[in-house]
């Protein structure tokens, strides 16, 4: 029982996301809400030492930026409801206040499995992280799950 | 404490255990603050109807709080996280100790790249959410 | 001489694992002491590498190295021991829904073992599919000791082949490095190939070694939320 979808989908870009500013308060709020407290993400004047040469995002922070519309007209669905099962994420640029980061998105791969739940599919989408410098700031590799 | 180098790294060596309490507002914080606001992260009885035992906590953010783990190891040695893999197992629920624990297994003299496990484990000891990370050791 | 394998893990092979056999093998040795087990068998998940050699590597860390593989069925998943070219032309093992008995009486007749791994699972365990289906016939052993298992899921499983009489293999179920070999299966005869490891398999002389440090005491003075 093969899972149907179109394979021509994969590897296609179905959607580029208009630039999603990032301000210091978003990555202020973020690093709160994480118990983040290393100089280097809160403290401008000791980050401006640091290796970066000023505040940069957690690296988790990259998982935080969505896809747009496009997302559910294009990846295909399997079942009713849809589960987040897991990132793989490989870290590019660090992602600095005042940046403007743009999405590009293709479904990776489509397979299916049993698990304690049922059967699965899971759809992995990968999208690349931009920067308004054109730098790779991520891959995220993001595993959808969906029960059928 | 002195700071880790890729010299000084071996497999085997360990990343916390770290015991924490997450708390229902420590999630709901991170839901707000990551536009993630929805029912199963913000309220019991809303993800009980959803078939969940109650609020749970987005994967985003046990990927940050393992994430956390890393960047803690590293510390401000220089070295680098460039890769997080991450696959949540079970729900993890706000309202519990997590303990968080890590083990360097593989080291690459090539690359001066350290590859180590990490995990959330509940109080019974079950492992949540694992992955695995590289860290980049710069010469 | 008796021979203790891992019988069940997860390289970077797998979809859901990204565990270099080399790390995994490194990491056996360094846990010599903690984890005494003389070889591993990697079941890959639906596939089985036929041309995977890992003799250098063997030699490199003195620990065995055999292939199998980890297929789905209509009584849950199945390990496979002892795989031929016939077995993969007869079977497509990307299938999630195998037919069990077939796989059982077809893998035992071109010269394998299949045997049922964590039936105490729920969905993708024997018991769970025992409750409303006539068990399988021809099972020798299933995997009573199954390092992934959640509470309760390894006393079903031993349950089960205290009814049905079955032999019992254990296996660590890794995903991760620093989890190999934290489960396993002690044979009482000399394993050094995949032919040995089914002959041993039929055999009966085997039972499950659990490797795995006691489980720290759950804390109690945590507010647990009361429905």
């Amino acid at each position: 029982m093969a899972v149907d979808y179109d394979p021509a989908i994969i590897g296609r870009v179905f959607e580029t996301t208009d630039p999603v500013p990032v301000s210091a308060e978003a990555i202020a709020t973020f690093c709160t809400a994480i118990g983040e407290t290393n100089p280097i993400h809160v403290d401008a004047a000791a980050a401006q030492k640091g290796p970066w040469g000023g505040i940069t995002a957690p690296p988790s922070f990259a998982v935080t930026f969505r896809n747009g519309q496009h997302f559910f007209q294009h990846v295909p669905r399997f079942g009713k409801q849809g589960f987040d099962a897991g990132k793989d994420v490989e870290f590019g640029a660090p992602i600095r206040p005042g940046d403007a980061i743009t999405l590009t998105s293709h479904v990776k791969e489509v397979y299916e499995k049993t698990g304690r739940t049922g059967s699965m599919v899971f759809v992995v989408v990968r999208s690349t992280l931009t920067n308004q410098h054109g730098e790779m700031v991520a891959h995220v590799d993001h595993k959808f799950m969906s029960r059928t | 404490m002195s700071e880790v180098t890729y010299a000084s790294v071996q497999i085997g060596d360990t990343l916390g255990p770290q015991e924490f309490y997450l708390s229902k507002d420590q999630v709901r914080a991170y839901a707000k603050a990551t536009g993630m606001w929805v029912p199963r992260f913000t309220d019991d009885e809303a993800a009980r109807k959803e078939g969940l035992p109650g609020m749970i906590t987005p994967g985003n953010m046990s990927l940050a709080i393992m994430s956390k783990l890393v960047s803690d190891w590293i510390g401000a040695s220089g070295a680098r996280m460039i890769r997080l893999g991450t696959t949540y197992r079970q729900p993890v629920l706000p309202d519990h100790t997590l303990t968080l624990q890590g083990f360097i297994t593989h080291k690459s003299e090539n690359d001066r790249t350290a590859e180590m496990d990490v995990w959330v484990e509940s109080e019974e000891g079950d492992r949540l959410v694992i992955g695995t990370a590289t860290v980049h050791f710069p010469r | 001489m008796t021979t203790t394998l891992d019988l069940h893990s997860h390289s970077e092979a797998s979809e859901d694992s990204r565990a270099p056999l080399e790390a995994y093998l490194n990491w056996l040795k360094l846990k010599r002491t903690e984890r005494p087990v003389d070889g591993v068998v990697l079941t890959e998940h639906r596939q089985f590498n036929q041309e995977g050699d890992y003799r250098a590597l063997e030699d490199k860390f003195g620990i065995l190295v055999l292939k199998a593989s980890e297929v789905e069925t209509d009584y849950g998943h199945v390990l496979v021991f002892g795989v031929t070219d016939e077995m993969t032309r007869r079977f497509d093992f990307a299938n999630v829904h195998l037919p069990a008995q077939e796989v059982i009486d077809e893998v035992a007749r071109m010269g394998g073992v299949a045997v049922p791994c964590h039936p105490g699972r729920p969905n993708v365990g024997l018991c769970e599919h025992y409750t409303h289906k006539p068990p399988l016939e021809n099972v020798i052993a299933v995997e009573v000791l199954n390092g992934g298992s959640r509470r309760g899921e390894d006393e079903r499983s031993e349950e089960l082949v205290r009814q049905f009489g079955y032999s019992a293999v254990g296996g660590s179920d890794s995903h991760l490095v620093s989890l190999i070999g934290l489960c396993a299966t002690r044979f009482e005869g000399e394993i050094r190939t995949a032919e040995d490891l089914v002959r041993e398999l039929k055999s009966g002389s085997y039972a499950p070694v659990d490797f795995r440090p006691r489980r720290k005491p759950v804390p109690h003075a945590v507010p647990v939320e009361v429905k």
